[in-house]
């Protein structure tokens, strides 16, 4: 993967590419210039330290050869003669090369260079300067060393002086002859000069003598100190390069008054002129560009890095969910309006996702009410009833779920009433439910059984059912003539009996939940109520109930809760529900609720008004394969349901049940009837399958009886011979395959043995 | 156990539904013993009656005395099973059944 640059980094990294090109440009700019300027002071200051050389040198001479002259004109003016013999004396007298009388119409009159008699002074440009003597504008005139008018190959230098007698006279001598004597002048010309720090002047003769020289090398050859002049290439006053000492050097030179005046800078210190501007401007440039760096670069992290920073760390709220946050960035105009554009963004997102909210609240609020609205709720059901009395609540959770529970009178004598709970939750639990509840109800009325109508429910819920969802559900019909209740269980908690204030759960085997697989039988059974029972239907919304550490309320906690004696009626109904209810909201504390939580509660009050009153002393308990009851007829339903209840489950074909039946309650009859005599007592009646045959055992504790002694009646007398009763037994011996009774343990025990096939 | 009588003249037709055992016998001997002493023509229509046990018969035993005394007493469209149980207590040949 490639790694994202940073802003700042890249920002650094141009800053420094463009610093530095900036750096380089200015240095080659610099040193360009610094060099040129270089040179060029260079190149003055060896012109200046020539030309004042070159000045010392002429005033020199001039000076030298103007007192000659004076001497000379003083002399004549004393009456030295001025023929030709005299002046060729006093020019060897004075050693110089030539001397001329001019009179005053400027003609030579006297000379010591025969050549120049009577020349006028006129007829040459060199010559003529020394006009100004006769027409009396100076006294004194000097010429530098320069060619004759007369002969240009003859080089001179002349000075005149105004003789007392008229016209003046010209003295001449060559450069060797004024060398000689301002040679010792010239020697001190350059003793103290300096060219620069380093540099010098070297002046030499025309024959490359070296006359003056800082290094004290007078009298040596110019070429030792390794400069070499051509005069035909190499222009007076131009700069040329030599090595002059070992000393790589520019140098100029003149040639003035027959001497080569010669200037000498050392390169180096051109160059280190240079190079010291150069430095110290790449010293400043360095500072400059390092501050103007360091700034823009905080400036690049203050007003970009830092906000940007600051921006992004908001945008990862946001993006966690804070839609609260807000950006704001208002450093600058482009920050804040970014951050004005991006809250705007969430302010209309927000917008958005509550309009949505508030769009699906609506719908599952809706949806809610809609699946509230297909359960009955107004209570109580059936107010002219006094055999039975039913109140049922569904609390739903925060979302739609599927829990529902129904009830309804199939006929006068028959209610059904369930409970049921679709797995999941949401609106596709929610829809399930509807399906089930409405399957269940369409087969219950067209007068299906439980397990019929649990099979054929099953089937249809199957179909189709892509989603792989499922009901667990608990239905009964209650005979409210009789009390009983016949059951299908899919899956379901087992309901609770309340009976004389004792709670206990109605576990029987059960069978597989709806909508679970096709095909699957499903098991009727039945359960007998007894005047004064309450029936309590629930899903596991109540015994899953967590509180806020996630513990469940339980079968325990239910079972107490419910192990009280509630009443009858009405009251009962409602406030067994709401018992639980304030259970569960005490355990659960401020957990939030998460499953529906669905109640019925089902209370049988029987058919003889009469039979209400003595709730207290009846009591009918089964424990195992054995049921105990009070000794009185009223306990009869009780009794024939429990044997019939087993019966049906060992596969006992009607007929038979029905024979037993009557055997029962002739049996159970004659001990309410008989063994206590008036006093309260129990009877438990055992039931049990052996070899394809049903084992039914009656125990009392009543006085001792043995009923099979009784002589049989006849039945072959007429109707007014027959006596009312003693017939009981009768049917109870024709009827079952085996009768036989024994005392054990100072109980009555009963047993009856009929055989069956399936 | 539901119990509907006819009563036309002196003929009272009694059909009981359901069972017939110790609870519910009370119940039908007291509904006769209201008709009894007017009524010459006694019908019991027992198409809807699935069980019956000795107290029921008592009471059928009790109506068949009063009756030879004073009438006709007649059982109809009596189930299988409940004719068993004539069968087993002799009843059947005591009783009138059509």
């Amino acid at each position: 993967m490639q790694t994202k640059k940073t802003i700042s980094g890249t920002f650094l990294k141009w800053l420094l590419l463009i610093v530095g090109v900036a750096f380089a440009v200015s240095m080659v700019f610099s040193w360009t210039l610094q060099t040129r300027l270089s040179e060029k002071s260079a190149h003055n200051l060896l012109r200046l330290n020539i030309a004042d050389v070159r000045q010392d040198v002429i005033d020199a001479s001039d000076a030298n050869l103007l007192a000659l002259t004076r001497d000379i004109a003083a002399e004549i003016d004393l009456g030295a003669p001025t023929d030709e013999s005299g002046l060729l004396t006093l020019m060897a007298h004075h050693d110089i090369a030539e001397i001329n009388i001019i009179d005053a119409n400027g003609i030579i009159t006297s000379t010591t260079h025969p050549d120049f008699l009577n020349y006028d002074m006129r007829s040459g440009k060199q010559s003529s300067e020394f006009l100004g003597l006769l027409a009396g504008t100076e006294r004194e005139h000097v010429q530098s060393y320069q060619p004759t008018s007369y002969d240009p190959t003859l080089l001179r230098k002349y000075a005149g002086v105004c003789l007392a007698g008229g016209g003046f006279v010209e003295v001449a001598y060559d450069a060797e002859r004024f060398q000689r004597d301002i040679d010792h002048q010239i020697v001190g010309v350059t003793r103290n000069r300096h060219v620069g720090e380093n540099g010098c002047i070297i002046i030499a003769d025309e024959n490359w003598r070296i006359v003056s020289d800082r290094r004290e090398n007078e009298g040596a050859n110019l070429v030792a100190t390794g400069i070499w002049i051509d005069r035909d290439t190499m222009p007076e006053g131009d700069v040329f390069t030599a090595t002059v000492y070992g000393e790589d050097s520019s140098c100029m030179y003149v040639f003035s008054e027959g001497y080569y005046i010669i200037a000498v800078l050392p390169e180096n210190e051109i160059l280190l002129q240079r190079d010291t501007s150069v430095g110290l401007t790449a010293v400043l440039e360095v500072l400059v560009f390092l501050t103007l760096f360091g700034v823009i670069f905080l400036l690049v992290r203050k007003l970009v890095v830092n906000n940007l920073n600051r921006v992004n760390t908001s945008l990862s709220k946001i993006t966690d969910g804070d839609l609260e946050e807000k950006v704001d960035v208002r450093s600058n105009t482009e920050f804040a309006s970014l951050s004005d554009d991006i809250n705007a963004t969430v302010g209309t997102l927000k917008q958005y996702i509550s309009a949505a909210e508030a769009r699906i609240d609506r719908e599952l609020a809706l949806a809610k009410s809609i699946q509230q609205s297909a359960l009955p709720s107004v209570f109580p059901p059936y107010p002219d009833r006094t055999d039975l009395s039913l109140y049922a609540t569904m609390d739903a959770a925060k979302e739609v779920g599927g829990d529902f529970y129904d009830f309804y009178l199939l006929d006068e004598n028959r209610l059904a009433f369930l409970v049921a709970d679709v797995s999941g939750k949401g609106i596709p639990a929610a829809m399930f439910m509807m399906t089930g509840k409405t399957v269940l109800r369409d087969y219950a009325e067209r007068g299906d059984s439980p397990a019929e109508i649990a099979e054929n429910a099953n089937e249809k819920l199957c179909e189709g059912n892509d989603a792989e969802m499922f009901v667990t559900a608990w239905m009964g019909f209650l005979e409210t003539d009789t009390g009983l209740v016949r059951f299908v269980n899919a899956g379901h908690n087992p309901p609770v009996l309340i009976r004389d204030g004792e709670a206990t759960f109605i576990r029987q085997k059960a069978n597989l939940t709806l909508a679970a697989m096709e095909g699957v039988p499903y098991r009727e059974q039945t359960l007998q109520l007894r005047p004064g029972d309450l029936l309590f239907l629930y899903t596991d919304g109540v015994t899953e109930a967590a509180n806020e550490n996630e513990e469940l309320f339980g079968n325990d906690r239910l079972q107490k809760a419910l192990s009280k004696r509630f009443g009858s009626g009405e009251a009962a109904v409602r406030a067994v529900c709401g018992t639980v209810k304030e259970a569960i909201d005490a355990f659960t504390g401020d957990a939030p609720q998460f499953d529906d939580i669905t109640m019925l509660c089902l209370y049988y009050a029987g058919n003889a008004p009469a039979a209400n009153a003595p709730q207290e002393t009846t009591g009918a308990s089964v424990i195992g394969d054995a049921l105990t009851v009070t000794a009185k007829a009223d306990e009869l339903p009780a009794v024939t349901g429990f044997v019939n209840r087993s019966l049906e489950s060992f596969g006992c074909p009607e007929k038979t049940t029905a024979q037993i039946d009557v055997a029962v309650e002739e049996i159970f009859t004659n001990i309410a009837s008989y063994a206590y005599e008036g006093e309260p007592g129990e009877v438990t009646i055992r039931v049990r399958e052996e070899d394809s045959a049903a084992v039914i055992e009656f125990r009392d504790r009543g006085a001792a009886f043995d009923p099979l002694a009784k002589p049989d009646p006849d039945v072959t007398l007429s109707a007014d011979e027959r006596e009312i009763g003693g017939l009981g037994i009768f049917m109870v011996k024709k009827s079952m395959d085996d009768v036989s009774y024994k005392r054990e343990n100072d109980e009555n025990v009963l047993t009856i043995r009929k055989n069956f096939t399936k | 156990m539901t119990i509907q009588k006819t009563l036309q003249g002196s003929a009272l037709t009694v059909a009981p539904e359901g069972r017939l055992d110790t609870i519910t016998s009370p119940q039908l001997e007291s509904e006769l013993r209201a008709d009894m002493n007017s009524v010459t023509d006694l019908v019991f229509d027992l198409a809807n009656l699935t069980y019956i046990s000795s107290a029921g018969l008592r009471v059928l035993l009790s109506a068949q005395k009063a009756m030879n005394k004073k009438g006709t007493m007649v059982l109809r469209n009596v189930k299988p099973e409940i004719m068993e149980i004539f069968e087993i207590t002799g009843f059947s040949s005591i009783l009138t059944i059509e």
